[in-house]
Formats: structure tokens, C-alpha cells, sequence
């Protein structure tokens, strides 16, 4: 199979412009790109830097953008994945650029991971012992190669490189649900704070980039209900946060539906309402915020599914 | 007659008022009967804990069920929230418990069978894209319209079910007459969910979608998702101001958009209502005088 390859090029150590160069490769049946790759290196360019080593999907290092879609090189088929013989292959976006295809990943993940303390932390107590069902979901978790593919694909990171990112977080609630661990509240209070869990706009992309199946976005929106459960809600840092949940949930318990107005107001407060009042004026005198805010029909029955829930919150946290 | 248990969401009740009475106007124009679940709550959206939304939107399912009808929402969030929920109470037994637990005391019980669509699905799968394409009176021939369906509408894929799903914008645009203007961050996130945790990320999101729409050359964009309609239409000038970057383009909510085709006076569909003017498409459309 003859492919080509158009890869982007650039060596930030000796200046110059990135530029895209091409190699025409006769591949196997089967290869990957990863195998291109190798091919590349060792039949045309020995000068060409990409990262990869187990070629088989364990260690997570060789993260690019192929034809646009970012993945694991080595799992992915070039049959599957060329366009009219052609690859192109550019680096993945935001971490660091070290040579081509290479990339430092100290700011954009490690450093991340390591704020979030990605180890065992014990009260001092003996160990008891775990059951196989407790550790079914860390067992799923601990599937995580950091490829990192979650974040390079996520929304947010897209605009805020200082997002924690959902590599970082579901490693929290790794050891957040860990039965061995017994610093879960700290955990929830450390991943509440600005640019943590409450920044995730759940837009499941984290999910889909996951080539391991731990479903990252899902794991986030678990930690969020987690931390309800415990009564955190946010760090200490984010008392927005906290506000939006409570006058959200009263909202829908009192009357059955959301009382926009009021939870901006609630939200916001005096200072951060005078922000928004010249939008909220023009929203008003065009008819569309609703001052009055009727009960729902019905709305006994919600108000009971969150007093049953709520005393079981409670019931749980003593 | 296509019939539907008609699930408003509290936004188009609040504040996109424009859109509760275009998608009315729209039904009734092609011949969709909607009878409205006044008596169920908000789905969550994605804010309130599982736990707490489950049984809410048990609820709802169930009503639907008594009804006889599938639900036909108008929201992507509130059509992720419960088509997932909808999804996890498929576990008979899990089903059993919400049911037990939160529905019995009421009278109701959920069997699993609701079916729930949004509008837009509803638009191309039931209605058809060639039936309303007979209906134009008014091509928006000209208008540049760029998709953007908000995340519920795209993923995740066992919620959404059919890949083909992802497409249907661009075939009620074309559909209508107007031109399609693809953007890459049509599946992306709008940043209303984060507009209280972090407002600056929020902004710069709705910057960056209504600004490649613009970039691109479209005269508008259109949503299926209220929420998406707040942040890229409501949040536009701030997002601008934010940012730095001028944009001001026009978002049509999906009926208004189908509804200036179908010839309904756009009074009726509320374009008065919109934030950003939608004036320039009307007048590219000879709909208003030219400026003298």
C-alpha cells in the first residue's frame, strides 16, 4: 500500500518556520501509523522526532492529530484513517512543541496531575479489608495510560490551557472512591476550587477522545454528585458555585422549575447583578425574563423526591 | 397527525419566550399536535445530582406513558438529561427501585417505553425534510447559515443513538433554501454551563463559535438549544467586549429559522425577541426596506 505522508515539521531549538514535508511510504498490510513512522525514520529521515514506544496502546506516548482527528498513532490503522493517499500528521495542540511531532507534557498534564495527589493518602488507622465490588469503578480508572487524549480533545482546554482538564480530575476521583483512601473531602474541596470540576462544561468529548473506556465526562459528573452527597458542593475558593447549586435546586424543589431570574440574582449578588443589568434590561424591555414565577402544578411531588433524597444525603454524611 | 407530549423545558418559559411560541406557530403550521406536560419539573440539566434527577425524570417519563405519547422536547440539554436518564431506567431493576421509592406514593409507575425526540429529530425523521421543503413560500435564498447543535445533540453516542443524527441541521438549512456554512466548532460546547464558575471561559467560547461563523462569511447562525441561544445570542455583545473581536451575528432559534421559510409573519415567531437583530437577514430577504 503506497501512502503519503505530509508531516509537519519544525525544530523550535534552531528557529526557523514549521514547514510540512512529504515521504511516500510502501506499507504492509496491517501498518499502523506509528509503523509509518518507524519506517520513515529508518528507511528515509533519521532526523524525524515523534514519540511512541510500546506500539501497542499501553503507554500513551504517542499522541497526534491525523487527518485532523487526534489519537493514539500505534492504534490506529493507516487503511482506516488515509484520504486520497494521503496522511497528514501535525503534533497535538497546547502542550508544549519540542521537535515535529514531539511534545513536553510537564505543564499540560503532569503538573496537573501531580496538584491533584495522585497517591494513597491513609488517617492512620489499620487497614481494612476492600471488597471486590468496592473496587470494581477504581479498577476501570486505573486503566489510564495519561495519553492525555481526553484533555488535547476538551472544550474547555481549548480556550483555558490552566483548566485542570479531565485526565487530572478523573484521577482524583480515583482515589476519591478508593476504599483505601480516607481523604475524600479534602479531595472534593482541592477539585471544587477554580478552574476544577465546577469549570467542566460536560460536553462529553472527553469521553469520546478516552481510547480506554473510563468515559472521563461521566467520572466528572460522578465527582460533581459526590460531592453534593458529602454537602461540599465547591472549594473555598468558589462560593459562585456553591450559590448557583443551592439557589438551583431550591428553585426546582420549591416550584418545580427553574426561576431563572432569581438564581442569577442569587448567583451573582449585588455587585456581579449591576454587571449584567445593562444585558438584563435589554432581556426585559424585549420580554424575555420572567419576573413572576409561578408554582407548577405538581410541584409537591418533586419537592418530595429531594426531601427523600436529602435525608438520605444526610443520613450518609454522619 | 404526528401527536407529542410537548416537554417546554422552564427556558423557553422564561427566558427564550421566542422560542416556546415559534415552535408553537411551526407545529401548527405542519400539521404537529403538541398537548403540553404542564404537571413535571425541571430534568436537572446536568446540574442537579443524578440521584435527585433520576426520579424527576421517571416522572416525567411516566407521564408521557400515561398520555400514550412519545416527548417531543425543544432543548438539547433537557433531551441529553433525559434521554440519559431514560437510558439508565432501561435497567428493569434500577427502574423498579426509582419506581417504587418515588413514583408508587403518586399513583404512577414508569414501564420504560417512552420514546423522546427533539424537535429537529422529530423534524426530519416523522415529518420529513422533502414535506417541509414543499411547504417553503419564502427560500431564505442568499442567507448564509452556519449549524450549531449544542453537545446534547452530538454526544454521547449511546444517547443519541443514530450517528446520522449529527447531521440533520445542515439538511433543514439547505432544506429551507439558505446556504450552509460549515463551522468546526458546530459540536462543540457553547460555555453556558459554566457562565456562573467561570464567565471569562464562557465568553470566550461563545466568542470563538459566533466569531468563526462570521469569520466564515454567514449572515446567521442557528441553534436547536435555548441555552446555546443564551450564550451565543444573549452573552454576544459581552462576549465581543470580552474578547476584543467584533462579531454581531444574528442566532435563529431552529423554528424561526423554518418558520421565516414556511411565509410566518416573523412577529409571530418572536424575532423581535432576539438580542442580536436579525433585521440584516430580513432585509437581505427584501422582508424589510433597504436603509435609505
Amino acid at each position: 500500500m503506497d501512502v503519503t505522508f505530509k508531516v509537519r515539521r519544525h525544530d523550535p531549538r534552531t528557529g526557523g518556520k514549521p514547514s510540512q514535508q512529504e515521504y511516500s511510504v510502501d506499507l504492509a498490510p496491517g501498518a499502523t501509523v506509528f509503523d509509518a513512522l518507524v519506517q520513515i525514520r529508518e528507511e528515509q529521515d533519521g532526523s524525524l522526532g515523534f514519540r511512541g514506544n510500546c506500539g501497542r496502546g499501553f503507554c500513551g506516548d504517542c499522541v497526534v492529530r491525523m487527518n485532523g482527528k487526534l489519537t493514539l498513532s500505534c492504534l490506529t490503522p493507516v487503511d482506516k484513517t488515509v484520504k486520497d493517499g494521503v496522511i497528514a500528521v501535525e503534533p497535538a495542540p497546547y502542550a508544549r512543541q519540542t521537535k515535529d511531532l514531539m511534545y513536553d507534557d510537564q505543564t499540560f498534564l503532569w503538573d496537573k496531575y501531580r496538584a491533584m495527589k495522585p497517591w494513597l493518602v491513609s488517617d492512620g488507622a489499620p487497614a481494612k479489608p476492600v471488597t471486590e465490588e468496592a473496587m470494581a469503578n477504581v479498577r476501570t480508572m486505573m486503566r489510564c495510560t495519561m495519553c492525555g487524549l481526553c484533555d488535547f480533545g476538551c472544550t474547555v482546554i481549548d480556550v483555558d490551557q490552566g483548566f485542570m482538564g479531565p485526565a487530572a480530575l478523573t484521577k482524583a476521583y480515583r482515589f476519591m472512591i478508593d476504599p483505601r483512601d480516607t481523604a475524600t473531602k479534602e479531595r472534593l474541596t482541592m477539585a471544587g476550587e477554580p478552574k476544577g470540576m465546577w469549570d467542566c462544561v460536560h460536553c462529553w468529548e472527553a469521553s469520546e477522545h478516552c481510547p480506554v473506556g473510563i468515559d472521563p465526562t461521566h467520572r466528572i459528573m460522578d465527582m460533581r454528585d459526590l460531592s453534593v452527597r458529602h454537602g461540599i458542593r465547591s472549594g473555598k475558593q468558589n462560593p459562585k458555585v456553591a450559590r448557583h447549586y443551592d439557589s438551583f435546586a431550591k428553585s426546582v424543589k420549591e416550584s418545580g422549575w427553574l426561576d431563572e431570574f432569581k438564581i442569577t440574582m442569587d448567583t451573582e449578588g449585588i455587585m456581579g447583578s449591576l454587571r449584567l443589568a445593562p444585558v438584563a434590561l435589554k432581556a426585559l424591555t424585549r420580554g424575555k425574563v420572567a419576573v413572576i414565577h409561578p408554582k407548577r402544578s405538581g410541584a409537591e411531588h418533586i419537592k418530595r423526591i429531594f426531601e427523600k433524597v436529602e435525608a438520605e444525603f444526610k443520613a450518609g454524611q454522619k | 397527525m404526528n401527536k407529542y407530549a410537548f416537554y417546554t423545558g422552564c427556558v423557553s418559559k422564561g427566558a427564550c419566550p421566542e422560542l416556546y411560541q415559534s415552535t408553537v406557530a411551526v407545529a401548527k403550521k405542519i400539521g404537529v399536535e403538541l398537548v403540553e406536560m404542564l404537571d413535571v419539573g425541571c430534568n436537572g440539566a446536568g446540574v442537579l445530582t443524578t440521584e435527585i434527577s433520576d426520579p424527576i425524570n421517571a416522572r416525567t417519563l411516566a407521564k408521557a406513558e400515561q398520555m400514550g405519547l412519545p416527548i417531543m422536547t425543544i432543548c438539547s440539554t433537557c433531551q441529553g438529561v433525559i434521554g440519559a436518564a431514560r437510558l439508565r431506567l432501561m435497567n428493569e431493576q434500577y427502574r423498579t427501585a426509582i419506581n417504587e421509592r418515588f413514583l408508587r406514593e403518586e399513583g404512577l409507575e414508569y414501564k420504560g417505553t417512552t420514546v423522546v425526540k427533539h424537535f429537529l429529530w422529530i423534524l426530519v425523521e416523522e415529518v420529513g425534510v422533502e414535506l417541509l421543503e414543499g411547504l417553503v413560500t419564502n427560500p431564505l435564498t442568499d442567507v448564509g447559515v452556519s449549524p450549531f447543535y449544542g453537545c446534547y445533540m452530538r454526544r454521547p453516542d449511546d444517547v443519541i443513538e443514530q450517528g446520522g443524527r449529527k447531521r440533520y441541521l445542515e439538511q433543514i438549512i439547505t432544506g429551507m433554501g439558505a446556504t450552509n456554512v460549515d463551522i468546526s466548532g458546530k459540536g462543540k460546547c457553547c460555555g453556558f454551563p459554566i457562565a456562573a464558575a467561570d464567565e471569562t471561559n464562557s465568553l470566550a467560547m461563545a466568542a470563538k463559535h459566533t466569531g468563526e461563523a462570521k469569520d466564515k462569511g454567514a449572515d446567521a447562525m442557528v441553534v436547536p438549544c435555548p441555552l446555546c441561544h443564551l450564550n451565543l445570542d444573549g452573552q454576544q455583545e459581552r462576549a465581543a467586549a470580552s474578547t476584543k473581536k467584533e462579531l454581531g451575528i444574528p442566532i435563529f432559534h431552529l423554528p424561526q429559522l423554518i418558520g421565516l421559510a414556511l411565509g410566518i409573519d416573523p412577529q409571530e415567531l418572536g424575532i423581535q425577541r432576539n438580542m442580536v437583530s436579525l433585521t440584516p437577514v430580513l432585509r437581505k430577504l427584501g422582508m424589510v426596506k433597504q436603509p435609505a
